[in-house]
């Protein structure tokens, strides 16, 4: 078979890369990476938008003195105004309110004490040449109440216990556990990395956050669909352990999810593209951010993360311990068929323990199975 | 299915969705117009509304603040899916924004509400307008406007076959909604009270609460006003003046009929509940709690027929968990079911105990006996402001679950129950100024979420020319479809259910495109194998498309319903982008049923389809052949 190269051998489904044999690797960077990103919601927590914090409300006549202001000046204006009182402040929305002569802007910015925002009033009347009675500040709550956050929050639990016994009735308990097992772990990765870099956290954020929910499981879904595929009846044989036909549905499917990450994560780049290069910030950076670092994950995750939990899970289960061990047992009885590399081992081998892979032995999809068949042991088989 | 028959019902679909755009749900206007989706707040702007609260004895609470902006914010999102925003501004003001043009569903919600449940002990009708004008049967101007009839019975009887409402124990049965409603109970009205006031001497009184120095220097305003005579005389009044005997008895209170309803408000209990001149229309325009101490008995007009006089509030607003509207199965009315907290639940059982059991003899029996003409229990009056809602008899002695029934539409019945759910803010409003306001982030902001649209379009369909050839078509047309169904839909539903697109919901929209193109890869990649292992593709499409179409459905199952829960559960913004997200799945299935499987079909019967150039499925191929001999050799194009 001549060798081809792995772009051809990506395309084919036939890369070969031993992914679920490292799953101790894996299970080490994921467990290493969860602590950092807990350690960071401890330590730096989370910068909260002013929609969730509340803040402080200018409100300035549009027409005074005999001059009109626009929007942009106003909303300038202010911004300088409350940066000279406090340099973390920042401002989020300018609207005009109402029409005509009576029309006055209205900008919110980040809260301020009361001496900052008096000083802001100070140097906005300066500024805009206005009286100084005409212009207001007031204190203004957070538009995005606790209530919606905590109402999300029941619907992330509500929906978290209905997909695991969807993903039970669909695929099977372990399958059902890892899928739930890497979407939280994508979900705390995309916090993490809010939490660390400490990009601002806004109503759009949470939103575009609860989008990962459905798009991570999607992907696993993709994957445990080829593996469920591969491993049925794999007992009956005696080719293949079960960490090896799930390496083997991941290297079908690899394709498969780097096409449909990269699908999916091609519009997000458009909208990442245009709302921080175009437009600086706003909603659409902030979900364009959120949802390119959460599924950027989803995809990692549903290859690098969800089908090893699966297979060390499988492993442990009982029937599939046996089969694991009969399989090589078979093999190191078989010398002329062990693959290099393949370390002979007790049968008793402890659970922890991955049966490293076949290699090239490895059967291609579609394959028929080997002719030779060596003291098929009636008994051997349940 | 046969694809022909597919596209068609897919056609089918597009025809009576473009129908609806155009000429259903109230669309007017120009063409243009009526192809315009309902805008958001951030994008075109709004109206907005500010509210000043006050709590009696001064300032609101923050806490107090808090829960009212709560309850506003249920109220605003109850009108549909149009993310409001609700914020607190200062110590006492809030200020509601929606989108576009919104004075009418703004004007209500600041309608302060403080729910009281009082047991009804007393009633005589609205007689100020015969008591004003005693000789002339026309109705004046000044009184509620219902014409005296002429039955001499003294109820306020539900008109045909609308019963009385009443409360009952729940009985165990399903259902769900939620809304608010007043009986509708067209009473006809007597000028004529005599036997059916309560008995004075059995009336429960309570020893009437100490007036604070401000009532009492307002009251002592009102009484020059009146003249001392006349106010010592009315003061007086333990009973209803009984025209019957003298028709002209009623005319001596004339002044009382000029006073300004704030004026009203701070009489005595006895003189707004039986001074005759005092008319139901005046009682109604009292200022916003004027009648919410709950330890006071108060008068409020029920249906605008009759003043009905009420026993201190045993229960309250907060004491309720839930309310819902649901359809009775048993005789399909619809019904309003009630829950209350659990301390709530012992307030409710000693009011409904006390109801339930009343003798004949009761104040309070009497006085349902006159309103509703006929009677077995006592009724409990669900008042909110100052407004009766309902005033349902008492039919058991009820701990938790009750159902109010009565003759209830399902309008009705929702808004009843809305009422009562979100029934008790803590304070009470006065409504600001209403102003248009601009959009927060313009259009500018539109465009370029548009443009994003356009790039994330343009790159997956470079992708999928690039990785699929010719088969980047089919996913392109059917992005185009997708797209053009969504569009449709959402004009459809701004106008029907409010729905309005804000820029998340726009990029909601650009991210269901990736997770659309998706369903093609996880297809194609199915093809891709099925080839490979040396189908033919007439052989390999069906199968292909049996295999993915497992996956995609599991897939999708669960964006679906992460959209549904998120939908039911949540509020605010966040159920306005699980709705997009719903909507444009299910849209998106849609497409992959009804397009792209009929179209491979088409397309797997014609010769280009395997060869490398056109769908780059045929590389595959090629390298299978020089492998190893498939039984079932394909023929290159």
């Amino acid at each position: 078979m001549a060798r081809q190269g792995l772009a051809s051998r990506l395309y084919a489904g036939e890369a070969n890369i031993d992914i679920v044999g490292r799953r101790k690797m894996w299970f080490t960077i994921a467990a290493a990476l969860v602590l950092i990103s807990i350690g960071s919601f401890v330590i730096k927590q989370f910068e909260l938008g002013i929609e969730f914090s509340g803040g402080t409300s200018f409100s300035v006549p549009a027409a005074a003195g005999g001059k009109t202001l626009t929007q942009d000046e106003v909303s300038n204006a202010v911004e300088k105004a409350v940066q000279q009182a406090n340099p973390d402040a920042s401002i989020s929305t300018t609207q005009q309110v109402g029409e005509g002569k009576d029309a006055s802007y209205t900008v919110r910015a980040s809260a301020l004490t009361t001496s900052e925002a008096e000083g802001a009033k100070a140097s906005l009347v300066k500024d805009l040449g206005l009286d100084a009675t005409k212009i207001s500040d007031n204190q203004v709550s957070a538009a995005w109440g606790g209530q919606v956050t905590k109402q999300a929050v029941i619907g992330l639990i509500i929906f978290l216990v209905l997909v695991v016994a969807y993903l039970i009735i669909r695929f099977e308990v372990r399958m059902a556990v890892a899928a739930l097992a890497s979407l939280l772990f994508d979900l705390v990765m995309t916090a993490g990395v809010y939490s660390l870099v400490g990009f601002e956290v806004t109503p759009s954020t949470v939103i575009g956050f609860l989008t990962i929910l459905g798009y991570s499981l999607y992907d696993v879904v993709v994957v445990f669909d080829k593996v469920q595929e591969n491993t049925r009846g794999i007992t009956a044989g005696s080719t293949r352990t079960y960490s090896e036909a799930t390496n083997l549905a991941v290297n079908q499917t690899l394709m498969r999810s780097l096409n449909t990450g990269l699908v999916a994560l091609l519009p997000v780049g458009g909208l990442l593209f245009i709302g921080a290069g175009l437009l600086g910030a706003g909603t659409l950076k902030d979900l364009g951010l959120v949802l390119f670092v959460g599924m950027g994950f989803g995809v990692l995750s549903s290859i690098l993360f969800a089908a090893p939990v699966l297979s060390a899970l499988k492993d442990r289960e009982p029937k599939i311990k046996a089969h694991n061990a009969r399989v090589l047992a078979r093999r190191t009885n078989r010398s002329d068929d062990v693959a290099k590399g393949d370390r002979v081992r007790p049968v008793n081998a402890a659970d922890s323990d991955v049966p490293a892979m076949a290699g090239s032995t490895t059967p291609r999809p579609g394959a028929r199975p080997q002719a030779r068949r060596n003291g098929n042991r009636p008994g051997t088989k349940r | 299915m046969h694809p022909g028959r597919q596209l068609g019902v897919l056609g089918l679909i597009f025809v009576v969705l473009y129908l609806l755009v155009f000429f259903a749900g109230g669309a007017s206007g120009s063409f243009t117009n009526r192809l315009k989706p309902k805008l958001g707040l951030d994008l075109v702007g709004g109206t907005q509304a500010t509210y000043i609260a006050t709590q009696a004895g001064g300032a609101p609470t923050k806490e107090a603040m808090d829960q009212a902006r709560q309850i506003i914010a249920n109220r605003v999102n109850a009108l549909g899916v149009s993310e409001a925003e609700v914020v607190v501004q200062g110590n006492n003001t809030i200020v509601v924004s929606l989108a576009g043009k919104a004075d009418d569903q703004l004007k209500d919600l600041g309608n302060a509400a403080n729910m009281r449940f009082r047991l009804l002990i007393g009633t005589t009708m609205d007689i100020s307008a015969s008591a004003l004008n005693p000789a002339s049967p026309a109705p004046s101007a000044s009184a509620s406007g219902a014409a005296p009839s002429a039955n001499p019975s003294g109820s306020v009887a539900p008109s045909t076959g609308a019963s009385a409402p009443s409360v009952v124990a729940s009985p165990s049965t399903g259902g769900q909604g939620g809304g608010e409603a007043v009986p509708s109970a067209t009473p006809s009205v007597a000028p004529s009270v005599a036997p059916s006031a309560a008995a004075p001497a059995a009336t429960p009184t309570a020893a009437p609460a100490p007036v604070s120095a401000s009532v009492q220097e307002q009251r002592a305003a009102v009484e020059k006003k009146i003249g001392a005579k006349l106010w010592a005389q009315a003061d007086k009044l333990t009973a209803p003046v009984d025209l019957t005997t003298d028709p002209k008895a009623g005319l001596v209170y004339k002044p009382f009929n000029a006073l300004t309803p704030a004026e009203v408000a701070v009489l005595s209990t006895n003189m707004q509940m039986y001074v005759p001149t005092i008319s139901c229309d005046q009682l109604d325009k009292r200022p916003n709690g004027s009648i919410d101490k709950a330890e006071d008995q108060v008068v409020a007009c029920y249906s605008g027929q009759a003043k009905v006089l009420m026993d201190q509030a045993k229960v309250v607003g907060d004491d309720i968990s839930s309310a819902s509207p649901q359809l009775d199965q048993q005789n399909g009315q619809w019904v309003v079911s009630l829950d209350f907290k659990s301390e709530g639940q012992k307030k409710w059982a000693d009011l409904t105990r006390v109801a339930f059991n009343a003798t004949s003899s009761d104040p309070c029996f009497t006085a349902v006996q006159a309103l509703y003409g006929s009677a077995d229990h006592c009724a409990v009056a669900v008042v909110l402001d100052k407004e009766i809602l309902s005033a349902p008899q008492i039919q058991a002695v009820l701990t938790g679950s009750s159902q109010i029934t009565g003759s209830f539409t399902v309008t009705t019945a929702k808004q009843l129950a809305d009422q009562l759910k979100f029934g008790a803010i803590p304070v009470t409003f006065s409504a600001g100024p209403m102003q248009t306001v601009s959009a927060t982030l313009g259009l500018q902001q539109l465009e370029a979420g548009l443009l994003a649209a356009a790039i994330g379009l343009a790159l997956v369909a470079l992708y999928a020319f690039f990785y699929y050839r010719l088969l980047g078509s089919v996913i392109i047309l059917s992005l185009g479809l997708s797209a053009l169904l969504t569009f449709g839909a959402l004009v459809f539903l701004g106008r029907t259910m409010g729905y309005t697109l804000t820029l998340a919901g726009i990029a909601g929209f650009i991210v269901s495109l990736g997770i659309a193109a998706d369903s093609f890869v996880i297809y194609f990649e199915r093809l891709k194998d099925e080839i490979h292992e040396g189908r033919t593709a007439r052989s390999a499409v069906p199968r292909a498309w049996h295999r993915a179409r497992r996956t995609i459905i599991s897939a999708n199952t669960i964006t679906i319903m992460c959209a549904v829960v998120l939908y039911i559960v949540s509020i605010g913004a966040v159920q306005g982008f699980a709705f997009a997200m719903g909507l444009s799945t299910v849209l998106d299935l849609l497409v992959v049923f009804l397009f792209r499987h009929p179209i491979m079909t088409m397309f797997a019967n014609t010769k280009a389809f395997l060869s490398p150039r056109v769908s780059g499925l045929g590389r595959v191929l090629r390298r299978n052949s020089t492998e190893e001999p498939v039984s079932s050799r394909v023929k290159e194009a």
